[in-house]
């Protein structure tokens, strides 16, 4: 039903467009993605198959709404569902100290690559720190952002604060193995703060770098701990607090319009509550609240070449095992094992910012403490992108 | 101590308050600003002369520059199309936004709807009317009103310096219309359609461009097109602007024989070319001398 609801939505969208254009109407694009892989994994039942997945596709409204504001909505098609992926307005003049205030659902500023739509990217997938700590999508999530241009003359800073649900954090990652009821799940109700500083500076004539420091904190769960083992105590309610610290960095040298070379880097520090199974004497189940630090990063480097061709190569590492159902002790919460990702790509783009054509292969490797071997994995993809009408470049 | 701070304060107030400070989108407008508004006015720019307009990104650095500006210039009929982007960082409600193009007779004009198949056509018009002199005349009337409008108190000063520059132009026009008779009628192949306004200008017939519709990168079926064209016409000369790759106009000049010239079509945009007098210059004498 839902998807009968959005394709009228685009139907009538498009109808009155081409109805009545006119300098009023929003701007509309339409970004189509085409993924076509090939997993080489041992021992994988999709190993030496050809996946034609199902194609992706996002459509952009954005628009003024008045002089001081505008406003953006992008509906997403994937996985076979429509998703409404930004829905926001931003109210870019007119407030004290220049500040801007962005309100809605949208890709939070942490970092630089999260608030770039993937299509964008010089590379196929997310970075694995991303999927690990924010969730398939990114850090995509519900709230304010206040932004404010820092007094600095000879180079430009921004300061961002922000309010949010907390969706993209601990997505689905905390549920309790022996009772899904024992830990309440408190997203959404306890909102978390964002924050960011960015600063960018021109690096001679042709080079720019822009680096940033990144906080986000907040609960990412209740729970109902019972900390000490004996079944008549009644157990202590008790908020799991984390806090993200990020750092970031983007070099660009472009010496001119066919040629650019550009490194660009991420981290974080994953500091949280997490609950861990325990015993009280030899057999007494019992729960405790411990604090875990764990780490995220990756480092791309992609050069341009004759306007239309680039290659590239991505190294990741980040806490937590890539393909782990979300639990107490996985992903974000997962101090012990880690994965690592090298990624190689050539892109060719024959008609700049409409069509693009990427091969990426990306190599896996899973690293337990304790317990199972995993065989590493490589996926091939092949990805076809176009973008039909007017959405902007994003900005550097 | 105190007299000498008030002294200070109202001495940098002075310097502080007395420039207009503009932005210019082109390096061509920078110049036309620096010559009218000489010391009364701050200006700088952002597409730099070797850079290609249509296409520069998005750099907080040049927010910055448009936050602290009172007036930006820009060509307008679409060129800039990452200007809006710039402006909305800026953050600067005062910004006065200034299109250059008001009052130019704009050419190619598209007279039905038009889309990505016809390449990146501009919906209103050819926006390189700065190649015409005669355009830049009214570019230079437009600079001066606004200027005289931001800072009533130096009209007198603007319109001193406008008019002088009006008078070089003049005769700088002249000359190069002596120059460019000597190539009237000339078939000439062009890289990207930038060159209608010159063309009309000095009667050059544009034969044919390297890129098979705007914006679009040469292919090898439309290179063939070309060196039949050029053949067929006897062309001698395929005239490019020095940001686009020469690779495409270089194989076509290899089997034709035509001669490949690349100027600059911004200020700075090649060693020696430091005002739009000493750009026009180069491009007329190359077309001049090798046709």
């Amino acid at each position: 039903m839902r998807n009968y609801i959005y394709g009228l939505f685009i139907f009538i969208l498009f109808s009155t467009t081409s109805i009545s254009q006119s300098n009023v109407n929003p701007d509309i694009s339409l970004i189509g993605t085409f993924n076509t892989t090939y997993d080489l994994t041992k021992n994988s039942p999709e190993k030496g198959k050809i996946n034609f997945n199902v194609p992706e596709m996002e459509l952009f409204v954005d628009g003024y709404l008045n002089p001081y504001a505008r406003a953006t909505g992008n509906i997403a098609y994937e996985d076979g569902e429509f998703s409404v992926e930004e829905l926001y307005a931003n109210i870019v003049r007119g407030l004290p100290l220049d500040a801007q205030i962005k309100l809605g659902k949208y890709l939070v500023g942490f970092g630089q690559l999260n608030i770039v739509h993937p299509h964008a990217w010089a590379f196929v997938g997310r970075p694995l720190f991303h999927q690990i700590y924010f969730g398939p999508e990114g850090f995509n999530d519900i709230g304010f952002n206040f932004s404010f241009i820092l007094p600095t003359t000879s180079f430009y800073s921004n300061l961002d604060l922000g309010i949010f649900k907390g969706d993209a954090i601990g997505k689905n990652e905390v549920t309790t193995p022996d009772d899904q009821e024992s830990i309440a799940d408190h997203r959404g109700r306890s909102p978390i703060f964002v924050g960011r500083l960015g600063t960018f500076f021109q690096v001679g004539d042709y080079g720019n770098l822009g680096i940033g420091v990144d906080g986000s904190y907040g609960i990412h769960a209740k729970s109902d701990l019972n900390i000490t083992g004996n079944s008549n105590f009644t157990p202590v309610n008790e908020n799991l607090y984390y806090t993200y610290l990020g750092l970031d960095f983007k070099y660009k040298y472009k010496p001119d319009d066919y040629t650019s070379l550009t490194i660009q880097g991420e981290g974080i520090l994953n500091n949280r509550d997490v609950v861990r199974n325990g015993r009280f004497g030899v057999d007494i189940p019992m729960q405790n609240k411990e604090r875990i630090s764990t780490y995220g990063a990756f480092l791309y480097l992609d050069y341009l070449f004759k306007k239309m061709y680039s290659f590239g190569a991505k190294y990741d590492y980040t806490n937590g095992i890539l393909d782990d159902i979300p639990g107490i002790s996985t992903r974000s919460n997962d101090d012990k094992n880690n994965t690592q990702g090298l990624t190689a790509w050539f892109g060719y783009y024959p008609i700049e910012h409409t069509l693009a054509f990427r091969f990426n292969v990306q190599h896996l490797i899973y690293h337990y403490a304790n317990g199972p071997h995993r065989a590493p994995s490589t996926l091939f993809t092949l990805q076809m992108i176009f973008s039909l009408g007017p959405h902007k470049a994003h900005p550097f | 101590m105190k007299k000498i701070l008030v002294l200070l304060i109202i001495l940098t107030s002075t310097f502080v308050f007395a420039d207009v400070k503009v932005v210019a989108t082109t390096t061509i407008i920078h110049d036309l600003v620096k010559n009218i508004g000489k010391d009364k006015v701050d200006v700088d720019y952002i597409c730099r002369g070797n850079q290609d307009p249509h296409f520069v990104e998005v750099m907080p650095s040049y927010m910055l520059k448009l936050r602290n500006a009172d007036i930006v210039f820009k060509i307008g009929l679409d060129l800039e199309k990452w200007l809006p982007q710039l402006i909305d960082g800026s953050r600067n409600t005062n910004l006065e936004v200034i299109d250059l193009s008001k009052d130019i007779e704009k050419l190619e004009v598209p007279t039905t709807k038009m889309d990505a198949r016809y390449g990146d056509v501009h919906p209103y018009g050819n926006p390189h009317y700065y190649l015409d002199p005669i355009d830049v005349k009214i570019m230079a009337k437009e600079i001066f009103d606004a200027l005289a409008t931001q800072d009533p108190e130096n009209t007198a000063y603007y319109k001193k310096n406008y008019e002088a520059y009006l008078k070089k132009l003049n005769t700088k026009i002249e000359e190069w219309n002596r120059k460019m008779t000597k190539v009237k009628g000339e078939p000439i192949v062009f890289f990207h359609s930038s060159w209608i306004y010159f063309a009309n200008q000095y009667g050059i017939k544009i034969a044919g461009y390297v890129e098979p519709k705007p914006g679009i990168p040469p292919t090898p079926s439309h290179n063939a097109d070309v060196i039949n064209l050029i053949k067929k016409g006897g062309i001698k000369l395929i005239v490019m602007e020095n940001y686009y790759s020469d690779s495409a106009p270089n194989q076509i000049a290899g089997i034709t024989g035509a001669k490949v010239i690349k100027v600059p079509v911004g200020i700075y945009g090649m060693d020696g070319i430091d005002s739009y007098f000493q750009m026009m210059d180069y491009i007329i004498d190359q077309i001049v001398n090798n046709s």
